[in-house]
């Protein structure tokens, strides 16, 4: 293309990328600079090199943040991704009603955090919740999740479950759907069973769609925050808050602008490091089908 | 060898009966427990028959009126978000499928990378300077926000949409005397509609649900729906229940039916967006 359509081009490209720069690119260069600095509300502020970094680092409470969502992320993405492999491959066995099967999965995706959160709260609800009465009817321990911290997790990863399985779903069989069916009578024909076509066939053709789905789904995992700000504000006393919701406490509750910042970088470089497998992974296989 | 077929019929069935008391249980009680008096809400095993009542959407009205303000703002802000994602994605979804560059193709990436960049980073920044600018909590503000989070998505879904308009029309437009603006307008936008509707169905559901956003830069003129719904279900004084059944359901039923309705373009947005840069 020519130079001088590319500048004619320009306008169209403007709204885009000025919303990007202006929300987004400049506001998180701030944030660099913000994270070198002392500063609170009605304070100049001052100088302090990497002091931030080195409190947030050595701050138990980011410790235990970080802690929480590496496990959030390592446990709540992974089985994830089992449930929707295991129904994308379901689905595509050839099943009745598949169409309405489809949009009953996707129902979830319209909800909004706020309401999983009210029916969570209350399926779970330690007094009068459905769940909760059912276990307890069958002699099985309820969640107590309201002042146990590894229970409130299991709730937290629950609703996370819940509420993103759509998407991972939906990757996995578009990708399923695409792969061609003749690979399958090929490997009949050749005498596999049906565990050696799913282990030398469908696997490694998945392989790149599910790798799609699970930086996609730890990127989004890591910044978590609504869930969890809902459903335990991070309590009992700070044991179940995230990285997100540590960032929110930090800046808001306790104003410290500087720490805050330093966290807000610390997810910024977990994201973009995430984000450049993710990258490289399309550009291989844009290289492969090219 | 029959026996193996039932078995495996049986646990075809099984697993499907699961994944639908999965998806639907939680939504479908919410709704029913909408329309349940007093206290059969907390029956168990769940009443699925029982004598409905509109108790809980008249105590909605009367105690919650701020909630019919987030409703109408939500409206606001979803129809301002779509409408500003819509047209920055499809002009720039234009030029990145009828051009290519070095220069395009570096910003291609930096669309994507900077789309990855989590939401709260930028509030930090960003509150202090909507404060000063005298813009906290409008509709315009939490819009804007709203889009600028949906565009590098948007962008690249209208790309791959715009790639399977055959160039030919543009061309022959263009011999026609047609600028471009008229080519994007008159022959573009009405063949990628079902681009638009994918780029429009992420935005609207993102909108119209989002907390996070919401929660720190809005308080009383522009707060949204879902944060009423959060100070329901933080009021000291004990949740209750039948209310906060009434006001999700409300907010959640017209989103559910357009997901429902657009579950094509989800499905079509979903897979491009994730899979094709």
């Amino acid at each position: 293309m020519k130079t001088s359509s590319l500048w004619r081009m320009m306008p169209l490209l403007a709204p885009t990328q000025l919303l990007l720069i202006s929300v987004i690119v400049i506001p998180s260069i701030y944030v660099v600079w913000l994270s070198f600095h002392a500063s609170t509300y009605g304070q100049a502020a001052t100088f302090v090199g990497i002091e931030n970094y080195i409190r947030v680092l050595g701050d138990p409470g980011f410790h235990s943040a970080l802690w929480n969502t590496v496990v959030l992320v390592v446990v709540a993405v992974h089985l994830e991704l089992l449930i929707a492999l295991g129904m994308a491959l379901l689905f595509n066995s050839g099943l009745w009603g598949r169409r309405f099967l489809l949009v009953a999965v996707l129902a979830p995706y319209a909800v909004s955090e706020v309401v999983a959160v009210a029916m969570w709260r209350f399926l779970f609800d330690q007094g009068v919740g459905p769940i909760t009465v059912l276990l307890n009817a069958l002699g099985l321990p309820a969640l107590e999740w309201s002042y146990e911290p590894s229970h409130a997790m299991i709730m937290i990863a629950v609703l996370t479950i819940w509420m993103h399985l759509p998407f991972t779903f939906v990757i996995l069989y578009a990708a399923r759907l695409a792969l061609p069916s003749d690979l399958y009578e090929a490997a009949r024909i050749d005498g596999a069973t049906r565990l050696q076509s799913f282990r030398r066939v469908t696997m490694p053709l998945l392989g790149p769609a599910i790798l799609v789905a699970l930086l996609f789904r730890y990127i989004f995992a890591f910044r978590m925050f609504s869930e969890v700000w809902l459903l335990t504000g991070g309590g009992p006393a700070r044991t179940t808050e995230v990285v997100a919701v540590y960032l929110y406490q930090e800046a808001f509750t306790y104003s410290a602008f500087g720490p805050a910042s330093a966290t807000a970088w610390i997810m910024v470089a977990v994201s973009m490091l995430l984000a450049s497998g993710y990258i490289l992974l399309l550009r291989r296989q844009v290289k492969n089908a090219a | 060898m029959r026996l193996e077929r039932f078995l495996v019929n049986a646990g075809k069935t099984l697993a499907v009966v699961m994944i639908l008391l999965w998806s639907l249980f939680p939504i479908i009680f919410i709704i029913s427990s909408s329309f349940k008096p007093g206290r059969e809400i907390f029956a168990v095993p769940p009443q699925w028959l029982f004598a409905p009542t509109f108790d809980h959407y008249v105590t909605l009205w009367q105690r919650w009126s701020i909630f019919f303000q987030g409703l109408f703002n939500s409206t606001i802000v979803t129809i301002g978000a779509a409408s500003i994602a819509v047209i920055a994605s499809t002009c720039a979804g234009y030029v990145y499928s009828r051009t290519s560059s070095r220069f395009l193709n570096a910003s291609l990436v930096f669309l994507i990378a900077v789309r990855l960049i989590p939401p709260i980073v930028v509030t930090l920044p960003l509150f202090p300077i909507v404060n000063n600018l005298g813009l906290a909590d409008t509709h315009f503000v939490l819009s804007v926000l709203y889009a600028t989070f949906f565009v590098s998505l948007g962008t690249v879904l209208m790309r791959t949409f715009i790639d399977q308009i055959p160039r030919e029309l543009d061309e022959a437009a263009s011999m026609d005397g047609a600028t471009m603006p008229v080519i994007l307008w008159k022959v573009i936008t009405p063949l990628a509609a079902p681009g638009i509707l994918a780029v429009a169905v992420f935005v609207v559901v993102f909108a119209w649900n989002e907390f996070l956003f919401a929660f720190i830069f809005t308080s009383t003129r522009a707060k949204t729906a879902p944060l009423v719904i959060s100070e329901m279900i933080g009021s000291i004084e004990g949740v209750d229940w039948g209310v906060l059944f009434a006001a999700s359901t409300v907010q959640l039923l017209p989103v559910l039916l357009f997901v429902m309705a657009m579950n094509r373009y989800l499905v079509a947005g979903l897979t491009s967006g994730a899979t094709k840069g």
